[in-house]
Formats: C-alpha cells, sequence, structure tokens
C-alpha cells in the first residue's frame, strides 16, 4: 500500500494523545479493565476520543485538534474527569506513569484485535513488555517538507522531552536507576530510533517507503516506531519520545512547549539540521533516559557538553516572545518551574522513599492524576 | 495409629488429585480436594476418622479466616458509596434467593422453621471457593472485583438472617423477633469490633517497628490466627470478625505483597484441609435422601442469583451479559454453610440433621460451584491468557 499524499494541516494545530494505566485500588496492579471501561464510556458523549491499547490494563486518549494552551488543557481536564469518575464507577484506578512500577509482564493479556495479536505473535516478550504508557504530541505542517524539516530540526530537542516528561524509573519492581526506562523498551524494536535524513517528501516517500515497503518489512508507517514519525494522513509530525506525565496539566505544558518550539524552528532560527547532528543523538537520548534534567548533551553544531537543565531553561527564556504569540506563556512558566523542581520521575522516586513501597508509589501517581498539580501531599 | 495418618495420606491424595485434575482436565483444585474428601469419609471409604475431631474444625476455620481476611483485604468501601448500584444487587438478588429457596422448601413440604433457615444460608456465596478460584485462574477485572465484594456482603447478610433465624426459631427464646434480632446483633456487633479492633492495632504495632514496607504476611496470618481462635471460644461469628478485619487493615493502607496473595504455602495448605474438611463431613445416604430437593433449592438459589444480577447489571455500570456471568459464578457455598452448622453443633445445637437436604447442595456446589465460578471467569475474559486460548 503506497504511502497516503501528505495532508495540509494548520500550521502549528497540536493534537494530544496519552497512554493511561488501568490500575486495581485494592493491590494498586494493573488490571483487566479497559472493554469495560470503554462499554461504560461509550453511554455518554466523550469530550475527545478514547481507544482501547496493546493490553487489556491500558486505555489511550486523544484531544481534538486544538491551536492553544487554554482549551488543549480544558479539554485534557475533561477528559480526565469522565475517566475518572467512570473509573470511580468500576473500581478502576487511572494514571500516568510511563511504566507500571512493578506489573510483571508475564500476566498481561494482549486486546483480542487482529493486529494486536499479530504483534504479540511476532514480537513474543517484547510486546508484553511493550506494556509501557507514552504521550505523544501531533503538531500539525502544512506541507510534507515542512514535516520533515521540523522532525530533523527538533533532532537536538528531543532530549529535553524525554528529561521533561520521564516519570518511568522502576521496572518490574526495581528502581532501574533510570529516569525514563520506558524508552528502553521501545528501543528493543528492530524499527525504532530515528527516521533516515531525508528533507523531502518526494523523497522520503520514494527512496525511503518504497523501497522499505517492497522489502516487505514494512507495509505502513505505523510500523515504524521512531521516536519522531510523520503521519501524512494527518497532516503532522507526531513526538513520540514522552512518558506520560503523572498529570493532564503537564502534558498539555509539554505539547505547547514543543509547539513554541516549533514556531521558533520554522522561522529558520537555527543552522538547517545535517545529516551529522545525529552523531551524537544516541548519547544525548540516553543521557536524558539516564540522569534526566541532570544529565548533559553534547551539541550537536559545536560538540560542547552542556547540563540538559540549563540548555532546557536556555531553550524556554528563547521561546519566550513564541510563547506569548501563541497564547503559552502558562505552559511555558509550568516548563520552567518543572526545569528547576524536577520531574515525574523524581516525584515518583521521593514517593517511594517516604511511604516505602512500589504500591505506594502507585497510590501517589493515582492521586495526582486525580487532583492534579495543586494537589497538597498528606502527610 | 491408623487414625493419625488418616489426614495427611488424605491431604497427599487430596493434592496430587488437584494437581492432575488441574492439568488434564481444568478443574479447579478446590473441586478436586472436594472429590476426594468426599470419596474417603468415614461415611464413604472410611479412611477418615468418624467423629469430626474439634482441631480439624478449628483448622477448617483458620484457612476459611485467612481466606476471608483476603476477601475483606479486596474490599473497596469507597467504590460501594460511589457506586450504590453494587450494593442494591447485593440485597435486591439476597432477598430474591431468601424468598425463591424459602419458597421452593415448603413447596417440597418442609417445616417453616428448616425452610426458613435453608433460605438464609442460601444466600450466601462462599468467599473461600470464590477467592480461591480467582487466585488460581489469577483474573482481574469487573467480574472478579464484583465477585468478591457481592460475596462477602451477602455473606454478611446470610450471617446476619440465620443468626436471626435460629435465634428466633430454634431456641425459641421467646416469640419476641426484637429479642432475637437484638442477640443476632450483639453476637454480629462484637465480632466486627474485635475484628476492627484487631485491623487497626495491627498496622499501628506494623507502624512502630517499622515494618510497614516489608511484607506483612506473617503478621496478618498469626492475627487471623488469633482472632479465629478467639472468636470461636468467644462462640462470636469467625466469619463476620475475619472479614472486617482484612477491611479494616486495607482501609489503614497496609500493603500486602502480591506475591504472598493467598497466604502462599500456607494458605494453599490449609486449603486442601479446608476442602478435604468440608466434604468430608457430608455422607452418602444423606446427600441420597435430599437429592430432588437440593437440586430444585440450588436452581432457585441460581436462578434468582443469574436474575438479580443480570437485572442490575447495566445501571451498575457493566453490560448485561458480564452480570449474568456474576450471577454464574456466584454458585459456590459449600465451605460457609458447611462451617457455620459445624459452628451451631459446637454451641449445642444440631441442625445437621434438621437440614439434611442441604447436604446434597453442598457436595453439588462443593464440586460444580468452583468449575462454575472458574468457568465464569474464563467466559469473561478476565484471566492473564485467557484461560485456554
Amino acid at each position: 500500500m503506497p504511502l497516503n499524499a501528505f495532508k495540509t494541516s494548520q500550521s502549528l494545530s497540536l493534537g494530544v494523545e496519552l497512554e493511561l494505566q488501568l490500575v486495581s485500588p485494592s493491590d494498586f496492579d494493573l488490571t483487566t479493565a479497559s472493554s469495560d471501561l470503554l462499554e461504560l464510556l461509550r453511554r455518554k458523549p466523550f469530550p475527545g476520543t478514547v481507544t482501547p491499547e496493546m493490553t487489556e490494563s491500558m486505555i489511550e486518549i486523544a484531544t481534538d485538534v486544538q491551536t492553544s494552551y487554554e482549551p488543549l488543557l480544558q479539554q485534557l481536564l475533561d477528559i480526565r474527569d469522565v475517566l475518572i469518575s467512570a473509573g470511580d464507577r468500576l473500581n478502576v484506578g487511572i494514571c500516568g506513569g510511563g511504566t507500571h512500577p512493578f506489573q510483571l509482564w508475564s500476566e498481561r493479556r494482549i486486546v483480542s484485535k487482529p493486529r494486536f495479536k499479530g504483534l504479540s505473535a511476532l514480537y513474543g516478550y517484547l510486546a508484553k513488555q511493550f506494556t509501557i504508557f507514552g504521550q505523544h504530541v501531533h503538531v500539525g505542517c502544512t506541507s510534507g517538507d515542512e514535516a520533515l524539516f521540523l522532525l530533523h530540526a527538533l533532532n537536538r530537542y528531543v532530549p529535553h522531552f524525554i528529561a521533561l516528561s520521564a516519570s518511568s524509573p522502576f521496572v518490574q519492581g526495581n528502581d532501574t536507576l533510570f529516569n525514563s526506562a520506558r524508552l528502553n523498551s521501545v528501543f528493543a524494536f528492530p524499527l525504532s530510533g530515528r527516521a533516515p535524513f531525508l528533507l523531502r517528501w518526494e523523497d522520503f516517500e520514494q527512496q525511503y517507503f518504497t523501497k522499505m515497503e517492497h522489502t516487505g518489512v514494512v507495509s505502513s508507517m505505523k510500523d515504524f516506531y521512531w521516536d519522531i514519525r510523520p503521519k501524512p494522513e494527518y497532516g503532522t509530525i507526531e513526538l513520540r519520545v514522552c512518558d506520560t506525565p503523572l498529570t493532564v496539566e503537564r502534558a498539555a505544558a509539554l505539547a505547547c512547549y514543543l509547539q513554541a518550539l516549533c514556531r521558533y524552528l520554522l522561522e529558520r532560527n537555527e543552522p538547517a539540521p545535517i545529516e551529522d547532528d545525529y552523531l551524537v543523538y544516541n548519547y544525548n537520548r540516553f543521557q536524558a533516559c539516564r540522569f534526566g534534567l541532570d544529565g548533559s548533551i553534547v551539541h550537536p553544531k559545536s560538540y560542547e557538553q552542556i547540563p540538559l537543565r540549563e540548555d532546557i531553561l536556555t531553550t524556554v527564556r528563547h521561546l519566550q516572545p513564541y510563547a506569548d504569540a501563541l497564547g503559552s506563556a502558562s505552559a511555558l512558566e509550568h516548563i520552567y518551574q518543572l526545569a528547576h523542581e524536577g520531574s515525574d520521575a523524581s516525584y515518583l522516586r521521593q514517593e517511594f522513599a517516604e511511604r516505602g513501597s512500589t504500591e505506594g508509589m502507585v497510590d501517589a501517581a493515582l492521586q495526582r492524576f486525580r487532583y492534579g498539580e495543586s494537589m497538597q501531599r498528606s502527610g | 495409629m491408623a487414625n493419625d495418618l488418616a489426614w495427611p495420606i488424605a491431604i497427599l491424595i487430596a493434592w496430587l488429585a488437584g494437581e492432575y485434575g488441574f492439568r488434564w482436565l481444568r478443574l479447579p483444585r478446590i473441586s478436586a480436594y472436594a472429590i476426594v474428601g468426599f470419596i474417603l469419609a468415614s461415611t464413604q471409604l472410611g479412611v477418615l476418622p468418624e467423629t469430626q475431631s474439634s482441631p480439624m474444625l478449628l483448622l477448617a476455620n483458620l484457612a476459611f479466616g485467612l481466606i476471608l481476611f483476603e476477601a475483606g483485604y479486596r474490599i473497596n468501601l469507597r467504590w460501594l458509596r460511589i457506586n450504590p448500584w453494587i450494593g442494591v444487587t447485593s440485597l435486591a438478588e439476597a432477598t430474591l434467593t431468601f424468598v425463591a429457596v424459602y419458597a421452593t422448601a415448603t413447596a417440597f413440604g418442609l417445616a417453616s422453621s428448616t425452610s426458613l433457615l435453608l433460605a438464609a444460608l442460601s444466600m450466601a456465596s462462599s468467599p473461600a471457593a470464590i477467592v480461591r478460584v480467582i487466585n488460581e485462574q489469577r483474573s482481574t477485572g469487573q467480574v472478579t472485583e464484583r465477585l468478591l465484594h457481592l460475596s462477602a456482603m451477602n455473606c454478611v447478610l446470610a450471617v446476619f438472617a440465620f443468626k436471626v433465624i435460629v435465634g428466633l426459631i430454634v431456641f425459641k427464646t421467646s416469640g419476641n423477633i426484637w429479642q432475637a434480632v437484638y442477640s443476632s446483633l450483639v453476637v454480629l456487633s462484637v465480632s466486627i469490633i474485635l475484628g476492627a479492633l484487631l485491623g487497626v492495632v495491627m498496622p499501628a504495632l506494623l507502624r512502630a517497628i517499622g515494618r510497614t514496607s516489608h511484607d506483612s504476611t506473617l503478621a496478618f496470618a498469626i492475627s487471623v490466627v488469633f482472632l479465629v481462635v478467639l472468636t470461636h471460644h468467644l462462640k462470636l461469628s469467625p466469619v463476620l470478625a475475619t472479614l472486617t478485619f482484612g477491611l479494616v487493615a486495607r482501609h489503614r493502607r497496609i500493603v500486602l505483597n502480591a506475591s504472598q496473595r493467598g497466604f502462599g504455602a500456607l494458605g494453599d495448605l490449609l486449603s486442601v484441609v479446608l476442602f478435604v474438611f468440608i466434604a468430608a463431613t457430608l455422607s452418602w445416604q444423606q446427600v441420597v435422601a435430599g437429592l430432588g430437593i437440593g437440586c430444585a433449592i440450588l436452581a432457585a438459589r441460581q436462578i434468582t442469583k443469574i436474575a438479580g444480577l443480570g437485572f442490575f447489571a447495566h445501571i451498575s455500570g457493566i453490560a448485561w451479559h458480564k452480570g449474568l456471568l456474576i450471577g454464574i459464578a456466584l454458585a459456590p457455598i459449600s465451605a460457609f454453610v458447611i462451617l457455620m452448622l459445624e459452628q451451631t453443633r459446637y454451641l449445642g445445637v444440631d441442625l445437621v440433621d434438621q437440614l439434611a437436604p442441604l447436604a446434597a447442595a453442598a457436595l453439588i456446589l462443593e464440586i460444580i460451584g468452583p468449575i462454575l465460578t472458574q468457568r465464569a471467569l474464563i467466559w469473561s475474559r478476565e484471566g492473564p491468557e485467557s484461560g485456554e486460548g
């Protein structure tokens, strides 16, 4: 099947998808709930879309196409409230976080859809280990060429999003010492990583995709697990490196940070991306996954070592006028605070230390998703 | 000497039968234990000693207590408050069952006191079989959750109704229903208070020595043993006490390690004892004598449970077919009923002979009940790999 033509979208329009965890309030383990939850949600109009995911312990929600911060945040809050109240009726807890800290992958059940069953047969334990939860942000592009430019211009900023969203410090009951251990599960897939360095849509379509399709390895864009991937049928690029944050407020802020960054990059304020930028890409990505905001990255042009936190704070300053123009100054303020106070991964580690168990950590994540950032921690 | 060996041999045979039955026939292990227990009983092959010794009864009660603690631990009161239809469903299905079983029993010409007792006991679904099957299937989801909550609730209702009726009719202390209600209420509330007290004190003790973060399974196993023996001696209700204990401990935010679910090997061993013991109390003659009426009661009970659950499924937030599956899964009754009756015998009233039709029902359900629960969980696709693929 040939690639769809790249649909033109409104430049810098946004769409947010969140994969969320379905947890039992009794033992805080993942629970089989997506079909029951969807059955209940179907009875009333939903403020967005909600779909099943790979395993029965996960659902995915998506916003409509949004153009600015306030309506995006409002829709995410509405979605959250509807989900929480449906979950309450079914005794199902819903929370963010890139991984569930102690679930055992062997306990998960793959949703009975042909596509998921097929993936499970192909990837074996990788498919079940893929019980991980990410935030995907779509940014609208006016053309395929613009999409590929943005995709590659963003390469140096990918670690920002990994570190800012990191919320998966624990896997299978143990501290991984990573801030985003979730991405390690993504890297295990053969078609993960970055998109090939092509800047014209025509080249991408003919030189790359058609050839890959001919090899029989892929049949659609869905088979690529790239960090950023173009989505021609929506007319967007999709940033896929973020862990699902613990709150929808943070999800909205991250999306608008990306939006402001794209606006800045589209003004061609920086030297154009080149293939060699990717020499440091994997190293920088590792630093962000492992050390989060405390990591240090190598600048792809100057090869200078920069603390990641400092790089984010500098970028926030550069983006201020762009965010103001887009009406997302509060989103940028959120990112600024986040860079200072630490990510969700640090929050979860701190809760683990205080409550003494991974179950307590999930409990904290449930509370945080329900009550949001303003929540006062109870003693 | 032969007597000393009887129980260990019975347990060994039951365990083997459980494992092979599970591997080859996908039979719930506890169904196999029941079959073995019934066959080896004194009235059948006569391997097990004739009189049910008091230590064995206590051991069975301990096993039941551990399971009830776990059931209580998994009850979420907040859910019952937010979704009141769960409570309504429970009241409705229990009441319906009571009425239907009473009508069936009187239609078969049983005395009204006997019919009332049968009706009260039939309301319950035994959490023992349900929890064991859920753990065996490793199921999670709406059918599983609701099954746990409903069986805990209808047990409480059944204990209450049973105590009231025993007080009122069997003891015939006075014709005064209020006095009967009052005296049962005292027994029930003291049992609940004891359970709640332990549920508060134990977590506090654990916090004081800073062990909340670690696995507290051992501490709770010991507490359950203590609570069961205490309530047994004070002639209170171990069912309510251990259920309350689990419930309160959960709401005191004590974490039980999931790997120790069901109290690990200790729980497994005691459940073999429990289900062999239960079936061994039944005799062939009783079963045959009460077969017709027993089956009629079972049918009435099962139909009302399925109808009640099905009727309230949609409004309580799940699909119709899931409601019907929960109704099917609520089948088990035996451990609860037999232990209630044995305890009553211990209190000095022998209801076992009066309630002969129950023997047939108990035996059938001790074998079939877990199978129905298991099938319902598989059909609802709540196991890790959809059970049989």
